[in-house]
């Protein structure tokens, strides 16, 4: 007996072991390449004795002239990153850049970071990959950016000019609400609902403006079989598009501080209970949410949707190209409206987020990562990302900049965006280390229950309000500490 | 004298034979354990070099912390439900299978065993279609006999979530353990079988009186590997078939220490999690085999 309890123990043991280790391995392969590099490192060896002149149109040598670039290969490829480099070395001869690139890069470098070695520069992308940064913004790990958009560019204005109104003051870039950039603004995205425009325009159905023609909608969505909106179901997340944007036109910038700073008195508010009454409404009214959506994933929503079996959806600016592949009714075409009003009087809104760009505090060559940053943001840049990445930068004109390579649609939302859409923007403030919550998923993941008519508004708001008072009060006591 | 140096000699030659293997498990199996003990004490957000001591509050924090309770409590049905479920599937369908002297025998045995060859990836994806609310199998056949009113998003649910969970891991390992005890039926001595039929035994007596005594051994072991395989199976599934939705209805304990570590940053109070989880299969394991030692049903 006793011999074959060791044996269960032992069984056990690997059994878990395997299963934790699990979580933390599974690399897939790193792809590591070096763009050739035009110059040759040792004359970087003579440059930092004695610097020389004109050697890079900044007049800048560098004692380090490596520089280690990781990134997020996802929708928008890698390429862009290898040309970017490609024409950095060039315009800065006798450096070197080595890009590694994976769809999985943050499991790639976590290990580099947590030994003490983090990569110069990363783009970091990607709901996987994400969490890492928000790791690093807890740790304060990051590099502070601020002086970087104050230098002058060569037309002679501060960089932050050229990038557009809200975002460097936003807490996408700046987490701390220190008025410092931690975060540098790389490409651009809007979100909202979308729609069939093929069908409106053939049905003369007209996209709503306020959240009353919204629902009145549902009566042209009845006559065309179909219900009135979708979502992506078990990622409930993405009903922030629709609902971030209503309460800032419920309730202003006062209320989506509330909510994004865990007021718990959020939750007994009018715009609470405005907005919230929407997506009951949503839940109950006939017709109005897709049959089954609680249980689909974003694909088998997205593509219910393209078959015409919702009219609206929330996404995205990436919508298109992420759906190229997907089956769709006859003459679809994509249609962007953003996210409905209030009031006739008021304009529709949109959701805006930033990527970001960062370079680790313990980065070991800050002043070239710095260069480099600064050199992605000059017009032939920009360009570029359009060209390689089909991907728009948060820079001021920079549509228009790649109108050329983006498709007519995603131009259009961007412009939508840009022409009297207020562009709203918002993230939750980090929650004290060590904290259990995530926030976003104490907000959003019950909408699957309300949706399905299992909890009641009152119980979201009590469960919320109890939330959002122990995240406080966990902010507080790691403030006094 | 010389008996003596024969046997320090091959005491020897086993050591150093048994040491690579031995340095390997310790570094790979031993020391990661461990190191999962040992963090378990630190606020850390599993990124900086600078973990920092914080005694047993991770393990404090996990009495309040609400999330963690609902994702043991869904552990434990899973745990619970699909072990006992499996293996009885698996037991009737071997002894049918042995006993009944099918023709298609060998048919049913692939194909019954054919779910333990797919990856866990391809069986949830294949079953989140399935239970697909509008196209799937189930829905769609409820409405071609004319039930359509018991069609429901069934992973949309929370009452069905976890029941509809359990089948896919049901249908996942049944074929495995079924072919388990095929092997372990066969080795019964078939005079047993004949003895008893001359007694006049149903088929019924004998699959409790002969077939289920004779294969306890095997099923001992089985059950522990059941348990186990939810533990670390129903992660996959989890996390492909519903995200831990609908609101966490759901969530299982490894999902929920996943989330924890890499998505909220909380490394040390992951461990912890881990620990907890270890230390409740090794309770699990140790209590199934005490329960079912032999002479104790």
């Amino acid at each position: 007996m006793k011999k074959k309890n060791w044996f269960t123990f032992a069984a056990v043991a690997i059994a878990l072991t395997t299963t934790l280790a699990g979580c933390g391995s599974g690399n897939s392969p790193s792809n590591e390449s070096t763009p050739p590099s035009s110059a040759s490192p040792s004359a970087s060896d003579t440059a930092a004795a004695s610097p020389s002149e004109g050697a890079s149109p900044a007049g800048k040598t560098f004692e380090n002239p490596e520089l280690d670039v990781a990134v997020f290969q996802g929708g928008y490829g890698r390429e862009f990153w290898d040309s970017a480099a490609e024409a950095f070395m060039q315009d800065y001869p006798g450096t070197k850049i080595n890009i590694t690139a994976s769809p999985k890069i943050g499991e790639l470098i976590r290990p580099k970071i947590v030994a003490g070695n983090p990569p110069d520069f990363m783009y970091i992308s990607g709901s996987d990959n994400t969490p890492l940064v928000n790791g690093l913004i807890k740790d304060k790990a990051l590099l502070d950016l601020t002086e970087v958009f104050e230098e002058l560019t060569p037309e002679g204005a501060p960089l932050k000019d050229k990038i557009l109104d809200g975002v460097l003051n936003s807490r996408a870039t700046s987490p701390y609400d220190d008025g410092k950039v931690y975060l540098a603004p790389y490409n651009f995205g809007v979100m909202g609902l979308w729609y069939n425009k093929a069908l409106f325009e053939a049905k003369g159905i007209t996209p709503p403006k306020t959240w009353d023609d919204f629902f009145a909608a549902n009566a042209a969505a009845k006559e065309n079989g179909r219900a009135l909106l979708t979502y992506q179901g078990i990622y409930p997340g993405y009903l922030e598009e629709m609902i971030v944007p209503a309460i800032y036109a419920a309730g202003g910038q006062e209320a989506l501080k509330q909510f994004f700073d865990y007021d718990p008195e959020f939750w007994k508010s009018d715009t609470f209970k405005q907005v919230w009454g929407l997506m009951e409404k949503i839940a109950t009214e006939d017709n109005a949410l897709m049959t089954g959506t609680v249980a689909l994933n974003h694909t088998q929503s997205q593509t219910a949707f393209l078959q015409g079996k919702a009219m609206f959806i929330p996404n995205g600016s990436w919508f298109e190209d992420e759906m190229k592949d997907a089956p769709r009714e006859d003459g679809f075409s994509f249609g962007y409206l953003g996210v409905p009003s209030f009031g006739a009087d008021k304009p529709v809104s949109a959701l805006t987020n930033v990527e970001t760009v960062v370079i680790p505090a313990k980065a070991k060559n800050p002043e070239l990562a710095k260069e480099f940053l600064k050199y992605l943001y000059t017009d032939k840049i920009v360009q570029l990302n359009g060209d390689k990445a089909k991907a728009v930068m948060a820079v001021k004109g920079a549509p228009d900049l790649v109108k050329a390579y983006i498709t007519e649609t995603t131009y259009n939302v961007y412009k939508a965006a840009d022409d009297g859409m207020i562009a709203v923007n918002g993230a939750f403030k980090p929650v004290a280390k060590g904290s259990k919550f995530n926030p976003s998923d104490e907000v959003y993941k019950p909408f699957s229950s309300i949706m399905s008519k299992q909890m009641t508004l009152d119980q979201y708001a009590e469960k919320l309000y109890k939330v959002y008072s122990e995240i406080q009060k966990e902010l507080e006591a790691a403030g006094a500490q | 004298m010389k008996t003596m140096t024969m046997k320090t000699k091959r005491t020897f030659f086993i050591l150093v034979c048994l040491l690579p293997g031995l340095l390997l498990f310790s570094l790979f199996k031993v020391y990661p354990t461990f190191q999962i003990f040992q963090k378990s004490l630190y606020l850390w957000t599993g990124l900086s070099d600078e973990p920092k001591y914080i005694g047993f509050k991770n393990f404090a924090d996990m009495l309040h912390d609400e999330t963690f309770l609902l994702s043991m409590r869904n552990t434990g049905f899973l745990m619970l439900v699909v072990p006992i479920v499996t293996i009885m599937i698996a037991l009737v369908n071997a002894s049918i299978l042995t006993q009944s002297k099918l023709k298609e025998r060998g048919f049913y045995r692939t194909v019954f065993f054919f779910p333990s060859i797919l990856s866990f990836v391809v069986i949830a994806i294949l079953w989140s279609f399935i239970y697909h609310p509008t196209m799937g199998f189930v829905n769609t056949g409820l409405e071609m006999v004319g039930l359509e009113e018991w069609a429901k998003p069934w992973l949309g649910d929370q009452r069905t979530v976890l029941w509809a969970l359990a089948i896919t891991l049901i249908w996942q390992a049944a074929g495995y353990y079924m072919v388990m005890y095929m092997a372990g039926i066969d080795s019964i001595s078939p005079e047993l079988y004949e003895a008893a039929d001359l007694d006049g035994a149903t088929r019924i007596q004998q699959f409790f009186r002969i077939t289920i005594p004779m294969l306890w051994e095997i099923i001992r072991v089985t059950i522990i590997f059941s348990i186990n395989g939810v533990l670390s199976i129903s992660f996959i599934i989890v996390s492909i078939m519903t995200g831990g939705g609908p609101d966490r209805h759901s969530e299982v304990v490894m999902t929920y220490l996943y989330a924890q570590a890499f998505t909220n940053s909380n490394f040390g109070y992951a461990m912890a999690i881990g620990v907890v989880v270890f230390m409740i299969s090794m309770l699990l394991a140790l209590v199934s085999n005490k329960l079912t030692e032999r002479g104790s049903y």
